[in-house]
């Protein structure tokens, strides 16, 4: 599952159990039945897990694009023993900003 | 060559703090697992606020494996009430229906009878030999809410322990091998 | 990182914790239903009325219950249980309650009813002061939810008397 499709599970998981559980209350309350409230919802729940767990292909229309390795070579990183004197900490920074790549803009969790 | 040096420590630093990190969240979990249950210990004032039903003499009101709530208020004891009452010599509490009240005029003490609404005869049989009444020290909480199923979990790892080692062993496990 | 295993457990937990709210919602939906419920007691005849070999007084009538308690229902009840008690004072006791009979309604087709019925239980006394005492009959009820709080309540019917003599 590539980032947009994590993304869509997730929002898509929570509205739908939402959905469910609304219209699983508001049926058995207008019925009167207790059984039929949870009939429902355990429906919703089956049908969400169906949808928003397996890797399914529409989650991944978003693929990465790596940069091809004999490509990356002609943009060499910068040199590290400009930042060596620095803390550990920053150095380590700098190179997930320089290793991670970015997507449609969207930020990469590091 | 110095950033050679520099990357194998920092990676080294990463291990030592990851270990931390997940020794933290275990530790989080314990202890807020156990600040709930102190504080509904407060709120209820019962000593124990969730009881799991063991025993088949409610039913159908309470089946075995239901959850029910305590509460312990200074309010007297009535009859209809369903009480949680500890008898001398047995370990394990009852949960069961009051179906008689005397209550003393002077000093406020009450004689309580209890049933099982599922049972045939009242609770003397239970009681300590030559008991006839329950006072007020034997009753630890009246039930005021009740959840079906939940206690299954409890009975099932009391029942079987290496359920509840499998449990811990995967759960263990998995905190360990989870990335933040 | 975002494996099946983590999607599987991030939709149990949400699923659990709106099955919680959901209960919790239609137990508070309880707290819209306004019951309006009768009933009605008579004591038919006094069977027998006794100074037990340990000196407690013990007595045994017949009564008629005739009750309505169908608004009591609602979507998340799970049965009713009633029972009778009978209320008095003694100069030793401030109040003595004695369960009388009871029962539990699993439906709300079974909850208008009509009973004729001995005391199911021992209505005794501890001590003997029952001769001529006025006592109340109430009908107590508790509601018992599918999930949720229980309720409770009670309609009191004061004004019988035990007979003057053992008999």
């Amino acid at each position: 599952m590539d980032w947009q499709g994590q993304k869509q599970a997730e929002l898509w998981m929570q509205i739908l159990l939402l959905v469910f559980s609304v219209g699983a209350l508001a049926t058995g309350y207008i019925i009167g039945s207790f059984r039929m409230m949870i009939l429902i919802y355990a429906g919703g729940v089956v049908f969400t897990t169906l949808v928003t767990v397996p890797n399914w292909p529409f989650f991944n229309r978003h693929l990465l694009k790596w940069l091809d390795p004999s490509e990356a070579e002609k943009h060499p990183k910068p040199q590290k023993a400009v930042v060596s004197k620095d803390k550990k900490k920053s150095s380590k920074k700098r190179e997930l900003d320089q290793n991670h790549p970015t997507v449609n803009g969207m930020e990469v969790p590091a | 060559m110095g950033w050679i040096g520099d990357t194998v420590d920092s990676v080294k630093s990463i291990q030592i703090r990851q270990l931390l990190t997940q020794a933290v969240s275990l530790g989080m979990i314990v202890t807020s697992a156990l600040i709930i249950w102190k504080a509904l210990m407060c709120i209820t004032g019962s000593e124990s606020p969730v009881v799991v039903v063991l025993s088949g003499s409610m039913e159908p009101g309470f089946k075995r494996g239901d959850i029910l709530f305590l509460h312990m208020s200074k309010d007297p004891i009535r009859t209809g009430e369903i009480v949680v009452f500890n008898v001398d010599g047995r370990e394990i509490p009852i949960v069961h229906r009051v179906i008689k009240v005397h209550e003393r005029q002077d000093t406020g003490e009450v004689d309580v009878l209890t049933k099982g609404d599922n049972n045939y005869g009242d609770d003397r049989l239970l009681y300590a030999q030559g008991q006839l009444w329950l006072q007020r020290h034997h009753i630890m909480g009246r039930a005021v809410g009740f959840l079906p199923y939940v206690g299954w979990v409890t009975i099932i790892m009391t029942e079987k322990p290496i359920i509840k080692y499998i449990l811990i062993g995967a759960l263990g496990l998995l905190v360990i091998t989870s990335k933040d | 990182m975002h494996s099946f295993g983590y999607r599987a457990n991030a939709l149990l937990t949400y699923a659990l914790t709106i099955l919680a709210l959901m209960c919790t919602i239609a137990s508070l939906s309880d707290n819209f239903n306004f019951p309006s419920p009768s009933a009605e007691i008579q004591v038919l005849n006094f069977n027998w009325f006794q100074k037990q070999p340990d000196g407690n007084d013990e007595v045994s009538f017949t009564m008629n219950i005739t009750a309505d308690l169908q608004s009591l229902f609602t979507w998340n009840t799970k049965q009713l249980f009633i029972f009778v008690a009978a209320e008095y004072e003694t100069p030793q006791n401030s109040l003595n309650q004695v369960s009388l009979w009871d029962a539990i309604i699993p439906a709300k087709e079974h909850a208008k009813f009509w009973f004729q019925i001995a005391n199911k239980y021992r209505f005794t006394d501890q001590g003997s002061n029952l001769r001529g005492k006025e006592f109340n009959l109430t009908l107590h009820w508790h509601v018992m939810p599918k999930t949720g709080k229980m309720l409770a309540d009670k309609l009191v019917m004061s004004g019988f008397r035990l007979p003057e003599e053992y008999r």
